[in-house]
């Protein structure tokens, strides 16, 4: 169990630099998601802290001690591989005890530890085959087990299920983080995929372009993103945005669209009127009315059982909206929406949230 | 009334002949080739160890029987050979192999200018075989060559004399030429495997705790087990086939220290003109080459089946 303490950390490869200086406190125990699309130095920044990639600038620490210059194998971290890197030559069992018997561990004491880890994996009946006779996703349990046997002070996990099919994905997340509550080691995990870093992380890392865009709760992400790359990343469908200029109204403030509409919206202290801005509303929280304020025509109508999901141009710009109403099914040509004052989030020019 | 369908259905004579040896004769001419050019020679060669072919022997031709074996189980200069042999083929072998893999490891590795590196390295691969022998026994010449001078000058000598009229130490002669001249062949192939290895494994094995010596042993050495097994097994048969570099830099001598089975059946072939005796010689290496990959073949088998 550690912290882990990454400060102004830049990497890059020649001439080309791949993070920007990157600051981040982990906490004891802590399940930290990096995601970011792909390309955005989320596999640099893991690789770092495990050792596999050099550190060009900033400080990286574990339990207060800097590693920068340490070897992989000094840190007391484990790593989970998007490809496995299972040892194709050993078995199951072997795999999973290599780091053990390099350490020259005690014999029962590794036969213990490699049974509990099979055991809570469910890879028991398999502890003798060799990797190359299992399934993607018992493969995926093994890269597991063969980084739980160790106890080390922090799990790093590399897109550990990018390889497994969707439903598969979902079973082994739940169990990701069921062992995260088992275990409470702490552990970093880099995905490309939203849902994944929404459903399994303590704090969310958003990243992009080398630089990292917002740290907090999934929550805290889904709610109140920082800035318009976070607002559009976080979220499935993702969040709409209208182009505006910000103006002072009688009552308050509000955001005039290209039509000549005024969204009303709460006032912002930072927004001087008439700037530019971009107006976001999720999918979701678009409510459809018959007597809304903009009038949008319906594209397309996607059912996906749970709910409906509608695509419409708005001002000729698409525009989502998720309803769980059926009648949303027969919706159309054109319908009316309103924007509830609430739900509303406003990005200055620069593209970060104004307050 | 029974027969009369029948004969109605039959086709005529000619007709079914055609039929049936279509096949053949579509096939014919590949089948006609491959054993002119294959089987016949074969054939031929292995006749004449049971025949008396002398060329300066105008009445020679006919059958001996197993006359050629007799003689050739009586025959010491052939044991030596055949020590010899083992000898050649075993440090060829292994030198080429060890530094090869060495020159792989090394060439596997990210440096400046790699590419040109392991062109040069490769080079020696396209130097005809006589032309190295020729090279190398003007090296080991105190007259012309510079090695000599240089094993006196490091006290390995005691004056610098050719090691090829050395009876003790010709055969190294041969073999450093065969050494260098084959390091390549296994730098290639074992370079090839090398770079065919996950990284991703050694990065799981650096973090799981393992040194350079353990990453080579639990996941190097197995990655390259089949290319090695195979190699060895090629490179074993061939150099022990491969007389060139020995009838060019030694002929065999002196006093026969260096002549190995190859090139005893190339001197009673070219040299003594016995046809009969050099097949005789050939088919007993043929043989014994054949024992040697079966066993091989079963060693790979049963350490695929338990691995
Ligand atoms: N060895 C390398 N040499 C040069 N550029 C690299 C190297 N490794 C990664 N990069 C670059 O660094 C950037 C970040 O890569 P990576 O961390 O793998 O992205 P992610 O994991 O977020 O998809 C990419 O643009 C990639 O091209
Ligand atoms: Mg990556």
């Amino acid at each position: 169990m550690a912290s882990i303490d990454i400060e102004s950390v830049r990497k890059s490869y020649g001439p080309v630099s791949v993070l920007h200086g990157v600051d981040l406190a982990i906490k004891d125990g802590e399940f930290i998601v990096l995601v970011g699309p792909s390309g955005c130095g989320k596999s640099t920044l893991l690789r770092m802290i495990a050792g596999l990639e050099e550190v060009t600038g900033g400080e990286i620490r574990i339990s207060g001690n800097r590693v920068n210059d340490l070897a992989p194998k000094d840190r007391d971290i484990a790593m989970v591989f998007q490809s496995y890197a299972l040892y194709p030559h050993m078995s199951v069992a072997d795999n999973m005890s290599y780091s053990l018997r390099l350490r020259k561990t005690a014999k029962d004491k590794i036969a213990s530890a490699v049974s509990s880890a099979a055991t809570k994996l469910g890879l028991d009946p398999l502890l003798e085959r060799r990797p190359k006779a299992l399934s993607g996703g018992q493969r995926q349990r093994v890269a597991m087990g063969r980084a739980i046997v160790r106890q080390p002070k922090a799990f790093l996990f590399d897109e550990p299920l990018s390889n497994l099919d969707a439903r598969l994905r979902e079973q082994m997340r739940a169990e990701i983080k069921k062992l995260h509550a088992d275990l409470k080691a702490t552990s970093i995990y880099v995905t490309h995929d939203q849902i994944e870093a929404m459903t399994l992380a303590d704090r969310i890392v958003a990243m992009h372009g080398g630089v990292v865009q917002q740290v907090g709760t999934p929550l805290e992400l889904y709610d109140t993103p920082a800035n318009l790359f976070v607002a559009g990343f976080i979220g499935s469908p993702g969040m709409n945005f209208l182009e505006g200029r910000y103006v002072k109204t009688g009552e308050g403030a509000g955001v005039r669209l290209s039509d000549g509409t005024v969204v009303p919206v709460a006032p912002r202290a930072g927004l001087a009127p008439e700037t530019t801005v971009t107006l976001g509303i999720r999918p979701e929280h678009v409510v459809i009315a018959k007597d809304g304020m903009l009038e949008a025509t319906v594209d397309l109508v996607e059912p996906t059982g749970f709910g409906i999901i509608l695509h419409l141009s708005l001002h000729g710009l698409p525009f989502k909206i998720f309803t769980l109403d059926r009648d949303a099914l027969s919706a159309g040509p054109t319908v009316r929406v309103d924007f509830p004052q609430k739900h509303l989030h406003v990005f200055d020019e620069t593209g970060s949230r104004a307050d | 009334m029974m027969h009369q369908p029948m004969k109605h259905n039959r086709p005529p004579m000619m007709k079914r002949i055609a039929d049936a040896s279509e096949p053949y004769l579509y096939s014919a001419p590949a089948l006609i080739l491959i054993v002119a050019v294959m089987l016949v020679p074969l054939v031929v060669g292995i006749s004449y160890a049971f025949r008396d072919i002398q060329l300066l022997n105008p009445f020679s031709g006919g059958f001996v029987g197993l006359d050629h074996f007799r003689a050739l189980g009586q025959d010491q200069a052939f044991y030596g050979a055949l020590r010899n042999t083992l000898w050649w083929t075993g440090a060829s072998v292994f030198l080429q192999f060890t530094f090869g893999l060495i020159l792989a490891l090394l060439l596997d590795k990210p440096f400046y200018g790699r590419g040109l590196v392991q062109a040069l390295v490769f080079l020696p691969w396209a130097v005809p075989s006589f032309l190295a022998g020729l090279n190398w026994a003007w090296l080991f010449n105190p007259v012309i060559g510079p090695l000599p001078h240089w094993f006196y000058a490091l006290g390995l000598m005691d004056e610098p004399h050719n090691i090829l009229s050395d009876p003790h130490l010709a055969m190294w002669g041969p073999i450093a030429a065969n050494v260098w001249w084959g390091i390549p062949f296994f730098a290639i192939t074992l370079l090839a495997a090398l770079q065919a290895i996950p990284r991703d494994l050694y990065e799981a094995a650096s973090i799981d705790g393992a040194g350079p010596v353990q990453r080579f042993w639990s996941i190097t050495l197995p990655f390259l087990a089949p290319t090695i097994a195979i190699t060895v097994l090629l490179r074993t048969v061939w150099i022990s086939n491969f007389a060139d570099l020995i009838v060019v830099m030694t002929n065999g001598g002196p006093a026969d220290r260096t002549q190995i089975v190859a090139s005893y059946i190339f001197t009673q072939a070219f040299k003594r003109l016995d046809f009969g005796y050099a097949s005789a010689i050939a088919l007993v290496l043929l043989a014994l080459l054949l024992v040697y990959s079966m066993l091989i073949v079963l060693l790979r088998q049963t350490m695929l089946n338990k691995g």
